[in-house]
């Protein structure tokens, strides 16, 4: 019996261990080996979709690299009470080098880039008819991120020479491996402008007039306008801007009703947006509604120099409320609304600048633009005899107001914060350290 | 049990053959322990001055031949003291007694068990002895300072959370650094399976009081054998078995109370408006400064128009605060009273054929944080039992459900010592509505956004529920069976089973915190199981008497599978709705699942020549699904010697040497705990946006990844003098790691921010030392002490020039894991009350430039700490006096630096928000001429506030670990209550703690950011507890 015993034993024992050496084959249950992953027209399709929701990253299109431009390009007419060092620094206009938020703004930006180029990699296996709109929105999302990531890391476009100021590294071939060729250098401020321009453009082209709240063409021409206005090129941003809003208006969008809609406490876009990140309860964060809701973190006050602005009928006040003695502005008080990237108003804004500056008439006379704006918001039209550059930028500024354009206008305006010159080495972010110790190739922005 | 007597019985032939006949006399006697009587088999009996020699045999009994002068015996046994007889009558009886450290004592090791005397490795055993009862949730807090050169680090006093052991130093700097734990022969589950962002401990669903011994496996020949999960060191838990012919009955019950070691002092109400209106006076300098307001008058009247409102919003929108009508001390309403009660019923006992020993426990803690409580029941079947005189089968079977009643991380708002920043200008109770400051603003009808300062953590009492609920069954069965003379093929199978939820409600009070407004919960559920198979061959045999071989070989194969899954709801109607099924909106739900598995090939061979050379020769073929085809497999060899001198004849004249041996190990070790799927490119599928799916690369390929090795070296000595009274062990050690498992940082511009590789060498070296002594034996008085040391060197030579770290701790080459790179802080300005630094920038000649800075980036980094001691220690106290006994262990580290993560709020000159200040800030700078290192006060202008060297501080303890005192009853009183045994006693857990830090604790590593690099963070953490129980245990 023994012996029997021990000879099953031993037989179980060896065609077990035999067995298990297939075991160490295992696979990942909620990963896909990348060989496997870009094989099939709907498989690009959604590592299109991850590239919006990588976009949408908390230090990118969450809105709180907007966020931290009004911070750096704050004074008085805000107080700022976080606790988020990062932050406190963009507000004390001394970030430091090793700053998070800038380092991860960097990365979740040039993340999101490599997604597009994997995605622009495999078009070869795309559905001919999907083929031009997948590509049209990877270039929209590609020129938009680098536009926002030359912008933050180099100097203003007409801070000095943007032929020989240092942009940001184009990388515009997907990544495979690390190896010595991943240490890029810096393209000039104007390269990155061009591929930017470039890539906008041939989205503009390619991507269909209507396409839900992915990137249309009102998006592409949208932010296309915005570049050419940063590098005061306003013919150019006049019909951007205005073949932005012919799209938008075919496809029946417009300005929402009264000012308060066009921020609203509930889900989806509206008809105003041009485009907006998508926040749901599951994915994605409104970085506004964190930092200026008083029901978020309530980080960021309004004070009387901001509201001494307005005239006393502007609609646009009663967009702020008083919580606790501290009054907050209601743009973004909801917890999973989207955050708005473009919207119309900013369109109108753009065309009657850029038709005023040289003016031009594209699509529409300035002041009819400035009144459309104007008479939302119980706002007596002017005159096209009272029209002025100061009171087209000070719509402007009041319509837009802490929607993260403050830093960039403020550069592109020439327009001091306070004691710091528009072209303060300090309201430049730096390239973060981490980088710098990766890549030799890298040089730090001046004042770091 | 049966390797013992083996031993011995070769001993016995050993010794037999060189018996000396001469001229004589026949004396017989028996040898037996002096404690409980029981015969003593292989005892050597000498005849003084003699040449006779004999050896006592398995009843004890011996005969031995002398010559007519020899008048004294001697007889002497390893791990008893020496005795010498005067030889009285032809029929004696001689008594041994043991020595402290009994040389004789058997130790686990990896598949099997060895005598400690032949033990070529390095092994540091605590026993059940120092164990039992030990008050605490988990056994690992249960061996600090016991073991030499094992670092235990509690993260904070929350109960049932992350304790880091650190054997010998770290080894790696992005894979685990955790030893591996095996129970009974089975690896466990260590899986960190928390959702709130604070690290449990899978080992605290232990009982303690279950645990025969603990060994730790330290050196690399002792560890190989675990070959690819060696590099961190082995820990080895052996349960309780039944003892043959003792059936008994054990009940146990200790009750008492736990404090906080530690306290922080913070501003009073007065101190606190006087240094916020000061602020404002340095933040209206600043904005004058800035050009926000063209002079200082205008600025000051904004600012302290500012402060004051917030004053006021913060006395509950009062004035209460101009005369300090309020005075609330926030700190003392994080705590609670903390009782704790733990109950234990044992049977044991046993027969030839069957033996063994059933548990039952329950513990009941209280934290000594508010709402934080846990509660285990434990059970446990070890049986062991004959089936035919060659084959013997066994189980170690327990089950334990704990319930862990947790609080946030301490980087939540609401983890509830996040308290101390709350105003002391606040009252309690709102006078406003009558309700806990916060809960409700009576303007909107909804919980105050912005009163108090933050989130009011007293708000969760009550209103938000975070529970663990553990159900783990771990187990295993085997079968012994002797093959042939000296062969044994044994089989085991163990199941390691963890079921986890974690079930969390956030109700509409806590809005502010949550951000959501009508409740919201949470619901996770993980699955693992982890099976484990062991097959191996024993051969043990003697050649020519005096050739000692010892072998096992084997297989082991061990697969691990985790699924889990997660969701999430908000809107309820009503908070008392707390489940899933009421959320109007469940806003999350996934689930996932994942596996490991390990085959691996082992082999080991003891050779022991004339009882006095020892020689071990161990490897293992080691397979992980973790790594790449190409590197799946690694071999882990070892081999050591040993050299018992005090065997050789020219020792025989140094009586005072009862035991000397030298010993030498080396071999490679090998560390896999990185993620299962870490070598591959991998898309996930978690890129959904706007309710689309997405996909998205989350990590790039690294089809070369392979082993992270160790090679160490450890030389030794053991020796026991002076009649065994005096014993010290004394290892020196090496251990060098290299193709290190890196998270190597990459550029940002590829998409991806790491990526895992084999780049790097670090190295550990130190020294330990083990004194046990006994001081004093007397008839009813024993003293004995143990004093245990460890240093530890740990130093990274190479990470291909980065330095890694996300924190103020940094992987630095040149230095140790996890040093404090930063700034060095100056202190204030005296002309201008600025933080300034130290330049540190190098200089032509080499020396770093000590001129100040008041531009933080100008400074340059430098290590300005190291969380790593310098040497760790305890030391035991033992007295016995007739029935009472007191047993009193210190505990300490020394060297080792502890930053304040939480100083940028609570010590941060009032300049970084409202947050309370540490009364340390009292000292801000003030007026010109000033010299003080705490920068002037200036609200929301981050005075300082950066990471630097002003946050850092000693962490050196000394601490009165656990003190024990009892009493026995005399048998006279047990014996008329028909009880066997009875004792009453008092524990004291952290007694008292001798440090100059000023947190709360200095044995802290925050919960939220504790990793490899992470260490010696203090962020609001909960201090230890202080614990003083009182308890019997009664044998029956």
């Amino acid at each position: 019996m023994k012996k029997t015993f021990i000879n099953i034993l031993m037989l179980g024992v060896t065609l077990f261990t035999v067995s298990c050496d297939k075991q160490l084959d295992t696979t990942p249950t909620q990963s896909l080996d990348e060989k496997d992953a870009l094989k099939t027209s709907k498989d690009v399709e959604v590592a299109l979709v991850g590239a919006y929701a990588d976009l949408g990253s908390n230090d990118f299109y969450s809105g709180r690299i907007f966020v931290c431009q009004d911070l750096l390009a704050s004074t008085t007419e805000i107080s700022w009470s976080g606790t988020y060092e990062q932050m406190t620094q963009m507000r004390n206009k001394a970030i430091l080098v090793d700053n998070s938020f800038v380092a991860n703004t960097w990365l979740d930006a040039y993340r999101t880039i490599n997604d597009v180029n994997k995605v622009l990699s495999a078009l070869s296996v795309v559905n001919a008819d999907k083929k031009d709109k997948v590509e049209g929105e990877a270039k929209f999302i590609r020129g938009a991120v680098y536009f926002d990531l030359v912008r933050a890391f180099a100097k203003s476009w007409n801070d000095g020479d943007a032929a020989s100021n240092a942009g940001v590294p184009l990388v515009l071939t997907p990544t495979v491996d690390i190896n010595a060729g991943s240490q890029v250098a810096r393209n000039t401020v104007a390269e990155v402008y061009a591929q930017a321009i470039s890539d906008l453009t041939e989205a503009e082209a390619k991507l269909p007039d209507e396409n839900g709240f992915f990137a249309d063409k009102a998006a592409a021409a949208g932010m296309l306008a915005r570049i050419y206005l940063q590098k005061m090129d306003y013919a150019n941003a006049a019909n951007a801007a205005n073949r932005s809003i012919e799209y938008a208006l075919d496809i029946g969008k417009d300005l929402m009703p009264s000012y308060a809609d066009a921020f609203p406490t509930s889900d989806g876009n509206t008809s105003e947006d041009i485009f907006a990140t998508q926040v749901t309860t599951s994915t994605g964060y409104n970085a506004y509604q964190d930092f200026y809701s008083a029901d978020g973190r309530g980080d960021i006050q309004i004070n009387d120099e901001q509201i001494a602005l307005y005239e006393p009928n502007d609609d646009r006040l009663n967009i702020f409320y008083e919580s606790g003695g501290s009054r907050y502005c209601g743009k973004f008080d909801y917890l999973y609304g989207n955050v708005h990237i473009l919207r119309m108003a900013e369109l109108y804004l753009v065309r009657a600048e850029a038709n005023f500056r040289l003016g031009t008439a594209t699509g529409a006379d300035p002041v009819d633009d400035i009144n459309k704006i104007r008479e939302r918001v119980n706002l007596e039209p002017y005159g096209s005899e009272d029209l002025t550059l100061d009171k087209i930028l000070l719509e402007r500024k009041l319509e837009l107001a802490f929607e993260g354009g403050s830093l960039n206008d403020a550069k592109r305006l020439q327009t001091n914060i306070a004691l710091t010159s528009w072209n303060a080495p300090q309201l430049v972010y730096p390239i973060p350290i981490r980088e710098l110790r990766v890549n030799s190739k890298l040089t730090q922005n001046d004042g770091y | 049990m049966h390797m013992r007597k083996s031993i011995f019985f070769l001993m016995y032939l050993l010794l037999a053959l060189n018996i000396a006949y001469g001229q004589s006399r026949e004396i017989t006697g028996k040898v037996i322990d002096a404690k409980d009587g029981s015969p003593v088999m292989g005892a050597t009996i000498r005849a003084k001055g003699g040449k006779a020699v004999a050896v006592s045999l398995a009843d004890g009994s011996f005969s031995i031949k002398v010559d007519a002068k020899t008048v004294d015996l001697i007889i002497s046994f390893i791990g008893y003291n020496d005795q010498e007889v005067v030889i009285s009558g032809n029929v004696m009886s001689v008594s041994l007694t043991q020595n402290s450290q009994s040389l004789s004592e058997v130790v686990v090791v990896g598949y099997g068990t060895k005598i400690k005397r032949d033990v070529t490795g390095s092994i540091a055993k605590v026993g059940a002895k120092e164990l039992t009862n030990t008050p605490v949730t988990s056994f690992e807090s249960a061996i600090q300072g016991r073991a030499s050169g094992v670092l235990v680090q509690q993260q904070n006093g929350k109960l049932g959370q992350g304790i880091n052991i650190r054997i010998r130093g770290a080894s790696s700097v992005s894979a685990g650094n955790e030893p591996l734990y095996v129970v009974d022969g089975v690896p466990v589950i260590t899986n960190d399976l928390s959702s709130n962002g604070a690290q449990t401990s899978p080992l605290a669903d232990l009982n303690i009081n279950d645990i025969e011994s603990i060994e730790i496996l330290k050196d690399a020949s002792a560890a190989a054998i675990y070959g690819s999960r060696a590099s961190n060191g082995v820990v080895l838990i052996t349960t309780k078995k039944g003892k043959n012919g003792t059936s008994k009955i054990d009940v146990g019950y200790f009750t008492g109370f736990q404090k906080p070691t530690g306290k922080r002092a913070f501003l009073d109400a007065k101190q606190y408006v006087d240094y916020f209106t000061r602020a404002a006076k340095g933040a209206a300098t600043q904005d004058v400064l800035l050009g926000y307001y063209d002079n200082i008058e205008d600025a000051l009247t904004d600012e302290l128009d500012y402060v004051e409102s917030r004053f006021t919003r913060y006395s509950a929108g009062n004035e209460d605060w101009r005369d300090a009508k309020v005075n609330t001390n926030w700190q003392d309403q994080a705590f609670q009273d903390a009782p704790i009660s733990q109950y234990d019923l044992n049977f044991s006992g046993g027969t030839e054929k069957t033996k063994f020993y059933a548990s039952g426990q329950y513990l009941d803690q209280d934290g000594i944080i508010i709402r934080n409580n846990y509660k285990r029941y434990n059970g446990r079947l070890n049986l062991d039992h004959k089936v035919k005189d060659w084959l013997s089968v066994g189980m170690n079977m327990s089950f334990a459900r704990s319930q862990n009643n947790r609080i946030s991380n301490d980087n939540a708002f609401s983890t509830p010592l996040q308290i101390v920043a709350l105003s002391p200008i606040t009252p309690l109770i709102d006078p406003r509505t009558g309700l806990t400051s916060g809960a409700l603003d009576l303007n909107t009808g909804v919980p105050n956004t912005n009163f108090p300062v933050y989130y009011n953590p007293l708000l969760s009492v009550g209103n938000q529920t975070y529970t663990t609920i553990v159900n783990r069954t771990l187990g295993n069965v085997y079968a012994n069976a002797n093959l042939a003379k000296g062969l044994i093929f044994r089989s085991e199978f163990g199941v390691d089973q963890l079921n986890q939820t974690e079930e969390a409600y956030y109700g509409s009070v806590t809005a502010r915190n949550t951000g959501v407004p009508n409740g919201s919960g949470f619901y996770s559920s993980d699955q693992l199981l982890n099976i484990n198979t062991n097959n191996f061959l024993q051969y043990s045999a003697t050649f020519n008497d005096v050739h000692n071989l010892d072998i096992i070989g084997g297989t082991s194969f061990q697969k691990q599978t985790n699924s889990s899954s997660l969701a999430e709801g908000e809107e309820f109607p009503s908070d008392a709705y707390k489940k899933l099924a009421s959320a109007a909106s469940k806003t999350d739900a996934t689930s996932s699942s994942t596996e490991y598995s390990f085959l691996s090939y082992f082999l080991r061979a003891n050779y022991k020549f004339n009882n006095k050379y020892l020689l071990a020769l161990s490897g293992r073929y080691d397979g992980s699904s973790r790594f790449g085809a190409n590197n799946r497999y690694g071999f882990f060899p070892a081999a050591s010697v040993g050299w018992i001198i005090s065997e050789e004849s020219f020792m025989e004249n140094m009586k005072w040497i009862n035991f000397l041996k030298l010993k030498a190990s080396y071999g490679l070790t090998g560390n896999a705990e990185i993620a299962n799927f870490a070598a591959r490119g991998l898309y996930s599928g978690d890129g959904a946006y706007g309710s689309q799916a997405g996909q998205r690369p989350t990590q790039i390929a690294n089809p070369d990844l392979k082993w992270e090795t160790t090679k160490g070296y450890d030389f030794g000595i053991e020796a026991s003098i002076f009649n065994n009274r005096l014993g010290f062990e004394v290892d020196y050690y090496e251990r060098n790691t290299r193709d290190l498992l890196l998270d190597v940082e990459v550029p940002g511009t590829s998409g991806f921010a790491t990526q895992l590789k084999n780049i790097g060498n670090l190295n550990n070296k130190g020294i330990e030392f083990t004194i046990n002594s006994t001081n004093i034996q007397t008839k009813n008085f024993r003293w004995t002490t143990s004093l245990n040391f460890g240093a530890n060197k740990n130093r990274i030579t190479n990470l291909g020039g980065q330095v890694l770290g996300t924190d103020v701790n940094k992987a630095k080459e040149g230095a140790s894991l996890g040093i404090f790179f930063t700034k060095e802080f100056a202190g204030a300005d005296p002309a201008n009350g600025d933080a300034i630094y130290f330049l540190n920038t190098p200089k032509a000649d080499g020396t770093l430039d000590k001129t100040t800075t008041n531009d933080y980036n100008a400074a340059a980094d430098v290590i300005v700490g190291n969380p790593n001691p310098d040497f760790i220690y305890g030391l035991g106290n033992t007295f016995t006096y007739k029935g009472i006994d007191l047993d009193v262990l210190l505990q300490g580290i020394q060297g080792n630096d502890v930053y304040n993560g939480g100083g940028q709020y609570m010590s941060a000159s009032g300049s970084n928000g409202f947050d309370n200040q540490t009364i340390d800030q009292l000292a801000a700078w003030d007026k010109p001429g000033d010299i003080t290192m705490v920068p002037e006060a200036r609200l929301f202008y981050g005075n300082g506030v950066n990471p630097s060297s002003r946050y850092i501080s000693d962490g050196s303890y000394l601490r009165v670990k656990a003190v024990t005192l009892g009493y026995n009853l005399p048998a006279s009183f047990t014996k008329k209550l028909k009880i066997e045994r009875a004792r009453i006693y008092a524990r004291a857990q952290n007694l008292f703690t001798i440090t100059k830090y000023k947190g709360w604790d200095p044995e802290v590593n925050a919960d939220f950011q504790a990793s490899n690099i992470n260490q010696g963070q203090d962020f609001y953490s909960a201090p230890q507890l202080k614990t003083i129980v009182f308890g019997i245990s009664l044998s029956l």
